[in-house]
């Protein structure tokens, strides 16, 4: 790995100071694997200057509950987000989506606030240098896309434009599902922002200068029914395919409220609202679930290879509203 | 005013020079800079391990997060040590694999005997990992289900396929502690 | 089976056990030398291109770089097969070639000077299709191949090694048949056989003409010769080999690591290491060879092949060193599969502008057969035949012979496997569960499940040569001195077994030298299945020889004749008066007696593994699981049961079973860039999908060596990838031809996604 000068921050505004110094020329490192990742492979068009290590700031891995809002620090472990007993209780989804990421290994150093900023895992956008890389990527302002026509068997079938890197994050996808928000702190003092809108078609929206501070999850969320569904080759280390987070509010069968969010198909966390609306106010039914699923697919525009993630997410779609009410464990 | 704070903050962190880690039991303290016997900002405590401690137990095969093959302890917990910076590891207690057993006496920890008396690899590369692995399960949780030692063992790559001999050594392990402590 | 062994087919720990655990064995990385550099690779962003300058000026003034080699300043070292591939060219001929090797004084250093050097290319177009390549106007590769094809000739297997199968009259075998299939077969997905530790190697160069290399591979005598070959015989070369992590075959190839660290020490006068990257040794290291057939069968009504004629298409990527042998050897292998009187099989080897590809467990035979067992499919599907069945009826029987990959035809002297074979289908209960072809075995709401088989053999497990010292010491201990490296088989602890046994001392008594060339005799080392028979028979001769010596010696001492002795422990007594008794110490004082042992090469053998299968199609995603293996095999004796449980479980992974299922080295035929040269999108068997493997091992023994042993471990992956296609197209009752079973080409298959 290239060298970069190394900085322990102590306080977030201390953080967001040095980032701004920096001037995009700083990265954050929290459990440092995906980063790490990005610089030993040398993938980003500038090598950062500087490494900001965010661990030493106290108190950003506290998980806690407080006036009907869970709180979620951003340093909080994926293995202690996968453990915590009032998340495993309260909002399952997110538990589950946290044991679904990488490895106990991966899990024991990465952190929850990491996993919603890990960069694409385009192959392309990903190539590393030392194999002749990188390669020219829309995303990344160095050239055309070579997905479009390449090998796309990963890459989005909905609302790719110019890029057709999914985001990955299962955390991401379950914290939609659950309607969190996130807090960002800058230098200018902090602000929220739904999951869904923090991510934007080449990237999300924080500033150069800032950081993700925690993750507030409303209570009315917590007590809805919650399915996580990851469809991958191998259960450890492979990033999803296609994943399902839903939340299903009903009351004796029939389905009083839903959040449907698909991941890994589209650039950002991809929200059903077609599918939502097609079961909200209808009993679950096998019927009920496939038109919903097929709703929810309706505007998939499939690139040449990869056809098949349509078929696998009406399927999970559909299991995951099904699963809700028969309330099937994974 | 701001600025000022900001040069604190280079100073102190230029101040940062030692990084005092225990490893294995033992205290040390290593410098931070590009000296060869020193570390740089870069170097992921696998390479610090390896290279500048000479710890080669610890091994590297994907240095991608993904094999598991660097796979040490820290604060108990199995992690990867090649995606770790060592310049983050201030204050940190690991072990490695060298530190199972009793390297005076040349006695195996009951885990490491097991894998020997199950023959549990082939190759062997992968096999510190591996037990580095099933020691922070069974430190966690002495008598694990067969289900608990592959989730366990999940980030750990073996290409020889010795993974069915790797679970009945660390089941038999784990029966064995079971019967000392009992 | 004799049961009255001390060791052989028991449990005995392995040798190198304490060291393996506690992390103290040393594999090449490990080794810590004074005075070390480290090189680096500078590697091409084109697939095909010529170098018009390279200005190094920038990474030469760098501190710490101590030499910067390219086209222009390496030696001239040349191998491969024919011997036109140099370390470094002025051409580029896939993405990742070598363009500059560097040496610094540390890792970081050589990769920054990497970064500093700046190559202006020609770009050429590229080929990456196999039949592209050969079209008139395609691309060339090289000078010397016109049209992309090598010479079929494999030098290292004799004068007239086999380059095609061809024997009676096919069009007779035609007109015999009742039924006749036809098509186009692949198993080009190119998996990498991805050994944990990575393709390495030190080398220290003293001048003028001396060169040490710490090798990483199974046999440091083999790859001595091929450093000689390379650097002409006057230059003395000492390869010396420690643990291995992994080779699967892959690891001989490993010259060019060897020759950039030589040719830097050679330009330092310092040692050099040279590790690949995980994704160097993923995109630009070993690889299977690609294969196609287009294709014909002939078989009768009761499963009898009558003829097989066809074009057998090998890929070797940018070089080849072994792609022929390969070639013959499958060539051999197909025979010894199906019996067959009458065969037309031409096969060319094409050379393309991706990654090499070389040996690999498996070596040429899994390839073909991964194509050929999906055309023979097809025959029995219109005969309407179990393929088990067909499998065993068709597979060598004693007395069968084959045309072997020296040229030369041989009679199999060995065990008829049928028996195995059947208890095999016992074992997985093949009766209850084959429904007939394209029939699911059981339909479970959205899952289907299928079976498959297939099978595989090698006549290599007597193949080529091997040599062993054993040095018996008068404390009653024994040395055994042999080239063997250590690479996962416990070949070495076995040797040591084995001589124990013919000596009658204890395991313990027994040590063995690190394989080191300036120590150690000649021998091939463990490839393909060689170890038990070849490499363990001169071990055995090695015993035998010493003991007979010192039985000799002691005769006069005893006043009886050398055949009245018997010696057990460090004694020797008098057979049947175990009173009448010396110590080896009490015989030979200060003298120590050794024994050769040598092997010479015998094909009259072949191994045979036939693998079943089981697997689930989620018909709703298309993703396959691995539901079973059950593999069976004769291996004559056991000699030692971990290890080959070991051996044989490893059917899975190491481009095997896995090579159908998920593993794949994904090219991209616009840039011809690996885009997944890292390990978690190189998709490998985790901890969380371990299926129940059945290993049925029967024990009939072989006239082979002294414990009637034969070795099975090489073929272990190879059966297993057409078993899963079958199982899979029969679970889902459509046709699947390409590896691997992906859920984009199930979904396709079941017309759920409609195809590209
Ligand atoms: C083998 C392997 C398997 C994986 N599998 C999965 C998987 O299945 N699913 C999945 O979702 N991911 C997976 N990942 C990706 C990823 O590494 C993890 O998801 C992890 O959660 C990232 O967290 P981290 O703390 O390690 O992030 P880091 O590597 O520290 O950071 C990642 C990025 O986020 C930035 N960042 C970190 N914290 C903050 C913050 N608080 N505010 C703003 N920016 C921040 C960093 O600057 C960096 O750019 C895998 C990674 C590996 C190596
Ligand atoms: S899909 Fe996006 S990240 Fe990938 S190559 Fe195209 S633009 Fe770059
Ligand atoms: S080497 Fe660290 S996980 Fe593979
Ligand atoms: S024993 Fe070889 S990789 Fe596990």
């Amino acid at each position: 790995m290239r060298t970069f000068t190394h900085i322990n921050a102590h306080t977030v505004n201390e953080a967001c100071e040095l980032l701004g110094q920096y001037r995009g020329k700083a990265r954050l490192n929290a459990g440092g694997t995906d980063l790490l990742a990005m610089l030993k492979g040398d993938i980003w068009p500038e090598y950062p200057e500087a490494v900001i290590n965010v661990k030493t700031i106290p108190g950003l891995d506290s998980i806690t509950e407080n006036d009907n809002v869970l709180k979620i620090g951003a340093l909080a472990l994926l293995s202690d987000v996968a453990k915590s007993p009032t998340i495993k209780e309260k909002c399952g989804v997110l538990a589950k989506a946290a044991l679904s990421v990488g490895s106990p290994l991966i899990r024991n150093v990465a952190t929850i606030g990491g996993n919603l900023c890990q960069a694409p895992r385009c192959w392309y956008y990903r190539y590393p240098r030392r194999l002749g890389g990188p390669l020219p990527c829309l995303r990344k302002g160095t050239g055309p896309c070579l997905a479009v026509k390449g090998d796309n068997r990963y890459h989005a079938i909905l609302e790719g434009k110019g890029c057709f890197a999914v985001c990955t994050s299962d955390i991401a996808v379950a914290l939609a599902a659950l309607d969190a928000k996130i807090t960002i702190a800058g230098p200018k003092g902090e602000r929220s922002i739904s999951v869904v809108d923090f991510f934007q078609p080449l990237g999300n929206t924080l500033k150069i200068d800032e950081m993700i501070k925690d993750f507030q999850i409303p209570a009315t969320m917590l007590s809805m029914e919650q399915r996580f569904l990851k469809f991958t080759l191998r259960k450890p280390i492979d990033f999803a395919i296609v994943s399902v987070a839903a939340s299903i509010g009903l009351n004796n069968g029939v389905c009083t409220d839903a959040r449907i969010i698909l991941g890994a198909v589209a650039p950002m966390p991809f929200r059903a609202k077609a599918a939502e609306e097609k079961i909200v106010g209808q009993p679950i039914s096998d019927n009920v679930a496939a038109e919903a699923a097929e709703k929810a697919l309706a505007n998939a525009k499939p690139l040449s290879m990869n056809a098949y993630k349509v078929e696998i997410a009406k399927t999970l779609v559909r299991r995951a509203i099904k699963g809700s009410t028969a309330g099937l464990g994974e | 005013m701001e600025v000022k704070v900001n040069e604190q903050t280079r100073k102190k962190s230029e101040e940062d020079k030692h990084i005092s880690l225990v490893i294995n039991g033992n205290q040390y303290s290593l410098e931070v800079g590009y000296g060869s016997y020193q570390v740089k900002p870069s170097d992921t405590l696998a390479y610090t391990l390896r290279e500048t401690l000479g710890l080669t137990g610890t091994k590297v095969s994907c240095d991608d997060g993904a094999c598991g093959s660097c796979t040490v302890l820290m604060s108990s917990k199995a992690v990867p040590s090649c995606m770790i910076l060592t310049v983050e590891c201030a204050g940190k207690d690991i072990t490695t694999i060298e530190g199972l057993g009793d390297p005076k006496t040349g006695t195996l920890d009951p885990l490491q005997q097991s894998f020997v008396d199950h023959t549990a690899f082939q190759c062997g590369f992968c096999t510190p990992g591996m037990i580095m692995s099933a020691k922070a399960l069974l430190n966690e949780n002495p008598h694990p289900t067969e289900e608990e030692i592959k989730e366990a063992l999940s980030g750990n790559f073996c290409r020889c396929i010795s993974h069915y001999q790797v679970l009945e050594a660390v089941l038999a392990a784990s029966e064995k502690d079971g019967g000392d402590n009992d | 089976m004799i049961d009255s062994y001390r060791y052989i087919g028991k449990e005995t720990p392995r040798r190198d056990g304490a060291e393996v655990v506690t992390g103290s064995a040393e594999y090449v990385d490990d080794i810590r030398f004074t005075n070390l550099l480290y090189g680096e690779v500078l590697r091409s962003p084109h697939p095909h291109a010529r170098i018009k300058q390279i200005e190094k000026s920038k990474a030469e003034v760098l501190g710490g770089v101590e030499a910067i080699l390219t086209w222009e300043n390496v030696p001239d070292w040349k191998f491969g097969t024919p011997t036109i591939f140099r370390i470094l060219d002025r051409k580029v001929r896939f993405v990742g070639d070598a363009v500059a090797i560097i040496a610094a004084r540390t890792k970081d250093i050589a990769r920054e000077a990497a970064r500093l050097i700046e190559v202006e290319y020609e770009v050429l177009p590229p080929v990456f299709d196999m039949e592209a390549a050969m079209k008139p106007g395609a691309p060339q590769l090289y000078e010397e191949l016109p049209g992309n094809k090598l010479p079929l000739y494999a030098p290292v297997l004799g004068p007239k090694s086999l380059t095609e199968i061809v024997m009676g009259d096919v069009e007779k075998g035609f007109a015999e048949a009742d039924v006749i299939a036809e098509g186009t077969f692949g198993y080009e997905n190119i998996p990498n056989p991805l050994p944990p530790e990575p393709p390495s190697a030190v080398a220290l160069w003293q001048e003028p003409n001396k060169v040490t290399v710490w090798v990483s591979n199974q046999q440091v005598w083999l790859n001595r010769k091929i450093l000689s070959e390379i650097f002409g015989d006057n230059v003395e070369v000492r390869a010396i080999g420690g643990p291995c992590g992994g080779s699967y075959g892959s690891k001989v190839m490993s010259w060019q690591v060897q020759c950039y660290a030589a040719a830097l020490s050679k330009a330092t006068g310092k040692p050099v290491k040279v590790c690949f990257s995980k994704e160097e040794h993923l995109a630009a290291f070993v690889l299977r060879p690609e294969t196609r057939i287009h294709a014909r069968v002939g078989m009768k009504k009761d499963g009898t092949v009558t003829a097989i004629s066809g074009k057998w298409l090998l890929g070797t990527g940018y070089y080849s060193m072994t792609t022929q042998a390969q070639l013959s050897v499958g060539a051999g292998e197909a025979q010894i599969a199906v019996r067959c009187a009458n065969w037309d099989v031409k096969p060319t080897i094409v050379c393309t502008n991706r990654n090499a590809s070389g040996i690999v467990r498996g070596f040429g035979g899994q390839e073909l057969k991964c194509a050929l067992i999906p055309l023979l499919s097809l025959a029995m599907e219109k005969a309407d035949l179990d393929p088990f069945e067909v499998l065993k009826k068709n597979y060598l029987k004693p007395g069968d012979g084959y045309y072997w990959r020296d040229g030369n035809w041989y009679s199999y002297r060995g065990v008829d496997y049928t028996k195995a074979m059947e208890k095999g289908a016992q074992t997985f209960g093949w009766k209850a569960k084959w429904k007939g072809w394209l029939k699911p075995t059981a339909l479970n709401g959205t899952k289907r499940t299928g079976v498959g088989v297939g099978i595989h053999g090698n006549a290599d497990i007597g193949e080529d040569v091997s040599e062993a010292y054993v040095r018996l010491d008068p404390e009653g201990r024994a040395v055994i001195y042999s080239s063997v490296t250590e690479h996962g088989t416990g070949q070495r602890s076995n040797c040591i077994k084995v001589v124990a046994e013919v000596l009658q001392l204890p395991l313990e008594a027994v040590s063995i030298t690190p394989s080191d060339t300036l120590i150690t005799p000649v021998e091939w080392g463990p490839a393909g299945s060689r170890g038990t028979y070849a490499i363990l028979s001169a071990a055995i001769a090695a015993a035998e020889d010493a003991k007979q010596k010192l039985l000799q010696f002691t005769a006069p001492l005893l006043g009886v004749g050398m055949g009245d002795l018997e010696t057990e422990d460090g004694f020797i007594w008098v057979k049947n008066r175990p009173d009448n008794r010396i110590t080896w110490k009490d015989a030979l004082e200060l003298r120590t007696v050794l024994g050769h042992g040598r092997f010479n090469p015998d094909y009259s053998f072949a191994n045979c593994m036939m693998s079943f299968v089981e697997v689930e199609v989620d018909t709703e995603t298309g993703k396959v699981t691995l539901l079973r293996v059950v593999n069976a095999t004769d291996v004559g004796q056991i000699i030692d049961p971990p290890g080959i449980r070991g051996q044989l479980n490893g059917c899975l992974g190491t481009a095997g079973i896995d090579s159908a299922l998920f593993e794949e080295t994904v090219l991209d035929r616009a840039t011809g860039c690996v885009l997944n040269a890292n390990m978690i999108d190189y998709k490998w068997r985790t901890f969380s999908e371990l299926p129940p493997i059945d290993n049925v091992i029967m024990e009939t023994p072989f006239p082979s060596h002294r414990f009637g042993a034969v070795g099975i471990g090489e073929v272990a992956t190879s059966p297993g990838p057409s078993a899963v296609l079958m199982a899979t197209s029969n679970a889902i009752g459509v046709w699947l031809h390409e590896y691997p079973v992906t859920p984009q080409r199930v979904l396709e298959a079941l017309g759920k996604v409609g195809s590209k």
